[in-house]
């Protein structure tokens, strides 16, 4: 049995409420909601700007959205430059929490000496260090698979050079922040580099994105650049040039092919050379970009100028006769002599058996000035107008200092200095009919329109002249080709050494074009101190203008101007019943 | 007058769970696109990283070197070429007897 209480009759609720209390307790709830109404006014309103920002500093994060710098072509569209995903590995050395046999595979992964790894872990007073920067990817992929705590990965690019050495030194590279140190990627730095973007965005706890608080800004990827150059030529001109220069235990050598219709550098290659991408113990021969940075005394390369200038000038015709005998002349207390007595010659014959004698005499003919416009008008002495960062102007002294042995010296190339590509450049007035033409690294179609130095039957005069300096009779036979004409010059100098010159060191070089009649190409050829018996031009280096001659204008689909004995043979196939 | 604050009461309940479910659904997809984008950009890479490898296994060097050693091969010099002269495609073709 239970007991029931009558809580009507209760006492307690029989006492009547005072009417303060409820009245107490709404208000105390009202005071409630204004301080909450003050709180959210504060928060909202007056206190808003602070509370949106701390906000923002927790969950708001600025991504940067990587620009990928532009892509270097040859003129057929292929790469000669690229981008390829590459990490960069970095740790927290006091995170690092891995086994010595995971340590050796680490740094194996990492090709790196096991000992600089340790010590680089070791030192955990830092807590970021970088273990190696632009790792390619499956390498990359197998750190992250080895699962080590305190070793982390940041995603980016490095630049990749598919044609390594044979175009080192035209391209250039990139340092580790891909920023253009040398070549082309140095002088188009801003066309290729792109512009990075940026978006703001929400993350969640877990780091996620999960919202974009404003428009993106897109990234500007860095614009692709299309050179002039032809990457099989390129690799035919190096591959030779290194065949010849370790065959003639050569110190070095250039080439330099151009096309002499639209004045586009067609090849330029240098040995010894380097890997772009494996830029360790590189010494300044190997880096060196000697078409364009070294100078040296042209020599014979420079009678055929001699002579278009006295046939321009109408003091010679080519058929003028040039007494050589007896094969020496004294001027200025120097004796300068030719190889041999040639006696009496033509002005072409001057060039055919190159006569530093009859090249001075025709020179004696001009005044200084007269000569050294011509030599400015074709470039000597003129920083040179292409894409190269330390193109040297060479040197052309000013006319007015000139003695007369200056004057006779020069006209057969010594006393003044040039590059390669600086004497590659004064022939494409003899390949465009007297005008010399702009050179370009960037691919262009249109023909190139030139500033006429020389007439363009003075021109042609020199054309014939060089291809007889080129055929049997002349000194530089070995650049003849099969199918095509070709003429040039060619040129050998002792070096210079201190203020003298050595006796024992040459440099031969050969500059000339193909076909002859209407040049499509100019190339030129350098060997650096040909020391294994031979070092004249006509011997060393004209073999290599052959060759490259004859490669390239076949690859231009040049048809052959010379008829040529056809080789082919065919297998003889026996007859069947 | 309860009736239709009950009804706006009930109203306003159903927007606000639907506003989340918004916000849900507009959150999941925006990771979705992100994948997919991050996606892009990967393959976009794997693309590149392709065509560079493609180029590297096709460098003149490596063709050269590959069809003197493995096929016996040399360069063409126009000793060993046979030159066809250009015909005009609209030229008649040559009546075959037969």
């Amino acid at each position: 049995m239970s007991r029931s209480v009558r809580y009507s009759s209760s006492p307690l609720l029989a006492s009547k409420t005072p009417v303060w209390r409820s009245k107490f307790i709404v208000a105390a709830i009202a005071m409630g909601f204004a301080v909450l109404a003050a709180r959210a006014a504060h928060v909202q309103i007056f206190g808003n700007a602070f509370f949106q920002r701390q906000g923002e500093v927790r969950f708001v994060r600025t991504l940067e959205l990587p620009a990928s710098r532009g892509r270097i072509m040859d003129r057929n569209g292929l790469i000669l430059a690229s981008n390829i995903p590459a990490a960069s590995i970095w740790a927290i050395p006091e995170d690092v929490t891995a086994t010595p046999a995971q340590l050796k595979e680490l740094a194996q992964l990492l090709e790196i000496p096991l000992a600089e790894l340790s010590s680089k872990l070791g030192n955990e007073d830092k807590s970021f260090v970088w273990l190696k920067r632009q790792v390619e990817e499956p390498v990359a992929k197998r750190i992250t698979e080895l699962g080590l705590k305190g070793i982390h990965q940041d995603s980016g690019f490095k630049r990749q050079y598919p044609d390594g050495e044979a175009t080192a030194h035209v391209i250039g590279f990139t340092n580790i922040e891909n920023t253009g140190l040398d070549g082309m990627e140095l002088t188009f730095e801003k066309h290729l580099l792109g512009r990075a973007g940026s978006r703001r965005v929400i993350k969640d706890g877990k780091g996620r994105v999960v919202e974009d608080i404003r428009d993106k800004v897109p990234p500007v990827d860095g614009k692709d650049l299309q050179l002039s150059l032809d990457s099989k030529v390129q690799f035919f001109a190096y591959q030779k040039l290194r065949e010849t220069v370790t065959a003639q235990k050569a110190k070095g050598g250039s080439v330099v092919v151009l096309d002499a219709v639209t004045g586009e550098v067609l090849a330029l290659a240098n040995y010894p050379s380097y890997m772009p991408d494996k830029r360790k113990n590189l010494t300044g021969e190997q880096l060196r970009n000697r078409a364009v940075t070294d100078t040296f005394e042209p020599g014979s390369t420079m009678k055929p100028i001699t002579v278009a200038m006295a046939l321009e000038s109408g003091r010679v015709t080519p058929q003028t006769l040039i007494d050589t005998g007896p094969g020496r002349y004294a001027i200025g207390g120097f004796n300068i002599t030719d190889k041999h007595n040639y006696g009496t010659l033509t002005v072409e014959g001057v060039i055919q058996k190159s006569s530093n004698v009859g090249a001075l005499k025709i020179a004696q003919k001009m005044s200084p000035h007269e000569m050294w416009d011509t030599f400015t008008a074709l470039g000597y002495g003129q920083k040179p107008q292409i894409q190269f960062r330390g193109a040297v102007t060479g040197r052309v002294r000013p006319w007015k200092t000139w003695r007369p042995v200056d004057q006779a010296t020069m006209s057969y190339g010594y006393g003044l200095s040039a590059s390669l590509f600086q004497m590659a450049h004064s022939y494409t007035t003899f390949a465009h009919d007297g005008r010399i033409i702009p050179l370009t690294m960037l691919k262009s179609t249109e023909p190139a329109v030139g500033v006429k130095v020389f007439s363009p039957e003075n021109a042609q005069a020199v054309r014939r002249m060089l291809q007889m300096a080129a055929a049997p009779g002349g000194t530089g036979q070995l650049a003849q080709t099969v199918g095509y004409s070709v003429g040039g010059k060619s040129g050998t100098a002792h070096k210079q050494v201190g203020k003298g010159y050595a006796s024992d060191k040459y440099r031969a070089w050969f500059a000339g074009m193909a076909p002859i009649d209407t040049p499509r190409i100019i190339v030129a050829v350098m060997i650096d101190e040909p020391s294994n018996g031979q070092y004249f031009g006509g011997v060393v280096a004209a073999p290599v203008f052959s060759e490259v001659v004859q490669q390239t204008l076949r690859l231009m689909n040049v048809q052959p101007d010379v008829t040529v004995k056809p080789q082919i043979v065919a297998n003889p196939v026996e007859e069947s019943l | 007058m309860i009736r239709v604050n009950v009804l706006l009461l009930v109203a306003v309940v159903l927007s606000a769970l639907y506003l989340v479910h918004t916000q849900y659904e507009s959150r999941r997809l925006f990771v979705e696109l992100e994948k997919a984008a991050l996606q892009m950009r990967k393959l976009e890479m794997e693309s590149e990283s392709a065509l560079a490898e493609k180029r590297a296994q096709a460098t003149p060097m490596r063709v050269d070197k590959l069809a003197k050693e493995k096929l016996q091969m040399q360069p063409a010099t126009p000793a060993i070429t046979q030159y066809v002269a250009y015909r005009d495609t609209a030229a008649a073709p040559v009546p075959v007897k037969p």
